[in-house]
């Protein structure tokens, strides 16, 4: 297909169409269950879809979850784009945050000036390196990158234990929690009530910083080409292995970038479990758009709306939260099997 | 250490051994066809959810694990028809039934127990001593006091190597997972080879997951598996996707878990959250050494398509 066609309505129309279909195939599946198990379908579907855009509190829900939800995205797609894939961002976005939390309480003194921008540079670094040994291990032995980055993510969850129970462990809190970081580490709130950090802006910034570097740069389009057919971007010079290398710690920065800013503007600490489902959720977003980076926020924010949804639904039906992750995950089943088709 | 403490040690390693040799021989037996499964840590809990509460509810473990089996054959069943049938890339599809079956192992938990404190619980599995063999000094109390899941878990290791080695079907269900298009020539029916040994793969990872529940703890946790599934992926690949070599490698990976435990016991001083990452340290070090002699199936995760000319 010629990428010119792409504008022209009818052929947009095409290419929605398949999503539109999955999404409805998804929810109609669950629907019958739903209703199987006696639960109310339609309250359920207006619960998941309306709590987002009914009250400015669902709302500003619905702009927290995105933010770290577009950087596991783009933690997940970068690398894909090299045909590596990254199923790691739990752990990076871990270590993210405990670097970030580190920072924050060990340069309690300095400004907010220098050091929101470094606990967010930290941040970014501590998830790179947690990449960087997968990475490193796919570059020098050969090892495949899909089991390695999950088993660094059992051992980042270890990692956070320790931290949070032994090193700077919150003596108040009853799970496994750290101690604040410093007031001038923290993100300003762009809302104060209710409060909505400025991460939302970092994360538009880097959306599209990312979206100019794959879709407009040559550095981009060489770890898309690589990607598309590696023997022949070898062929034409391209050092291949380094690539994948850089790809994937470029995908750990964001995913440890995601971890920073929900330390210094969600959580203020490290908390056990922070990491909640970002990753899982993260490959989903980063499968269903294709690797194409000017659609990705576009989705996270629509799974972010899902995920609001449900929680809403979980505390006024009891329907458990998730129900719609196996929602989200058809919706991604039935997407690809849209694909067949077109062969 | 006396020699009890030893025979102790080493029964303890067997009772964890079954899980990995379930979930890596039924990774092992699609990797042969040609499908590289990445599904299992998702099935094994779909197989401990539900496969717990149907022992539960009907009071029988054998009840509990025929479910089990059946989610598994189940979600091997999806995977052939998106990859095989539908020619869906293998990866992908894999990550999409991790996830299902994580979300569907939580989902079934609450939607019958509900949110408790206190989970409804079932008799743990019972050692059965076989007769006169297990009164043999040292051997006897390792190998022929446990539970009836440690006796299959050897005759499937042997089982599996005996018929993909020594019978003409498993020498035919090996040529679909090195080339495909030379086993088609032959009238090996390579699609239907695809699905069955997906779908008995993947009821042997649900019985590992329902074996979890049933030995251990007696009930379900979120996350029960901690990476089981994972790790008997990795497993199956350093094992060379060979029954023999998967079931040394078990044996290794058991011990690895048992020892940290033994040692968290004995309260050395270590932090315990640095023997947990032991077994995913060690894995990861095994690895780097088992890429460089470990041989994968010629054809693994490819689709086949008839009415290409070329392979590959």
């Amino acid at each position: 297909m010629k990428k010119t066609r792409a504008f022209k309505p009818s052929t947009l129309g095409k290419q929605i169409l398949p999503y539109l279909l999955a999404v409805l195939a998804a929810f109609i599946a669950a629907g019958i269950f739903l209703w199987l198990m006696g639960f109310n379908v339609l309250q359920a579907y207006q619960t998941i879809l309306f709590t987002s855009f009914k009250s400015r509190n669902g709302f500003i829900q619905t702009l927290l979850k995105f933010i770290p939800l577009v950087l596991t995205a783009l933690a997940f797609t970068i690398p894909m784009k090299a045909s590596k894939f990254n199923i790691g961002s739990e752990g990076q976005l871990i270590f993210g945050a405990i670097g970030a939390t580190a920072t924050g309480i060990m340069f309690a003194d300095l400004p907010a000036l220098a050091l929101i921008p470094l606990i967010l540079f930290v941040g970014m670094i501590c998830g790179a390196l947690w990449a960087l040994i997968p990475a490193w291990l796919l570059y020098r032995f050969n090892v495949s990158e899909i089991l390695s980055t999950v088993l660094m993510n059992f051992i980042s969850f270890s990692v956070l234990d320790y931290i949070a129970t032994e090193v700077w462990r919150d003596p108040l809190a009853g799970h496994p929690t750290t101690i604040p970081i410093s007031e001038s580490g923290r993100l300003p709130l762009l809302v104060s009530s209710p409060p909505l950090h400025s991460g939302l802006l970092i994360v538009i910034l880097v959306a599209v910083l990312v979206y100019i570097y794959t879709d407009y740069t040559s550095a981009g389009y060489e770890l898309v080409a690589t990607g598309a057919n590696p023997k022949a971007a070898k062929v034409f010079g391209i050092n291949t292995k380094i690539l994948f290398l850089l790809a994937l710690v470029l995908g750990g920065s964001m995913a440890g970038l995601a971890g920073a800013i929900e330390v210094a503007g969600k959580h203020h600490r490290l908390i056990e479990g922070m990491q909640s489902n970002f990753m899982a959720l993260g490959i989903i977003i980063g499968l269903l758009s294709k690797g194409n980076h000017g659609v990705v926020p576009f989705v996270a924010f629509f799974i972010a709306m899902l995920e609001v949804g449900a929680n809403a639904m979980q505390r006024t039906m009891a329907i458990p939260i998730e129900m719609v992750f196996i929602v989200e995950a058809l919706i991604l089943i039935f997407t690809l099997l849209s694909d067949t088709r077109k062969k | 250490m006396d020699l009890e403490q030893i025979t102790g040690f080493i029964g303890l390693v067997f009772l964890s051994f079954v899980p990995y040799i379930f979930a890596s021989q039924g990774t092992m037996l699609a990797g042969r066809t040609g499908q590289f499964n990445v599904s299992q840590e998702g099935v094994m809990l779909a197989g401990a959810s539900i496969g717990f509460l149907v022992a539960d509810r009907f009071d029988s473990i054998f009840i509990g694990v025929l479910a089990a089996m059946l989610v598994g054959g189940l979600f091997g069943l999806i995977y052939t028809f998106a990859t095989t049938t539908l020619n869906l890339n293998q990866f992908v599809i894999g990550l999409a039934l991790f996830f299902v079956g994580m979300a569907l192992s939580t989902l079934a938990f609450k939607l019958v127990v509900g949110v408790t404190l206190s989970p409804p619980l079932i008799d743990t599995l019972k050692k059965i001593p076989i007769p006169l063999l297990s009164k043999i000094p040292v051997l006897g109390p390792i190998l022929f006091n446990q539970n009836i899941f440690v006796y299959l878990s050897l005759f499937l290791s042997w089982f599996l190597y005996y018929f993909l080695y020594k019978t003409s079907w498993g020498l035919q269900l090996r040529a679909v997972g090195e080339n495909p298009k030379a086993a088609d020539s032959l009238g090996i029916n390579v699609t239907a080879t695809r699905y069955a040994a997906a779908i008995i793969g993947a009821m042997l990872v649900g019985m590992a997951g329902a074996y979890l529940p049933m030995a251990y703890t007696g009930t379900f946790t979120e996350g029960i598996t901690q990476g089981r599934g994972w790790l008997s992926t990795a497993l199956t690949f350093f094992g060379g996707w060979q029954p023999h070599t998967i079931f040394v490698g078990a044996l290794f990976f058991s011990a690895v878990e048992v020892l940290a435990l033994r040692v968290q016991v004995l309260r050395s001083g270590i932090p315990h959250q640095v023997l947990l990452t032991l077994p995913y340290i060690i894995t990861l070090l095994v690895m780097v050494f088992g890429s460089r002699w470990v041989r994968i199936p010629g054809f693994l995760g490819k689709n086949y398509d008839r009415e290409k000319r070329s392979v590959g």
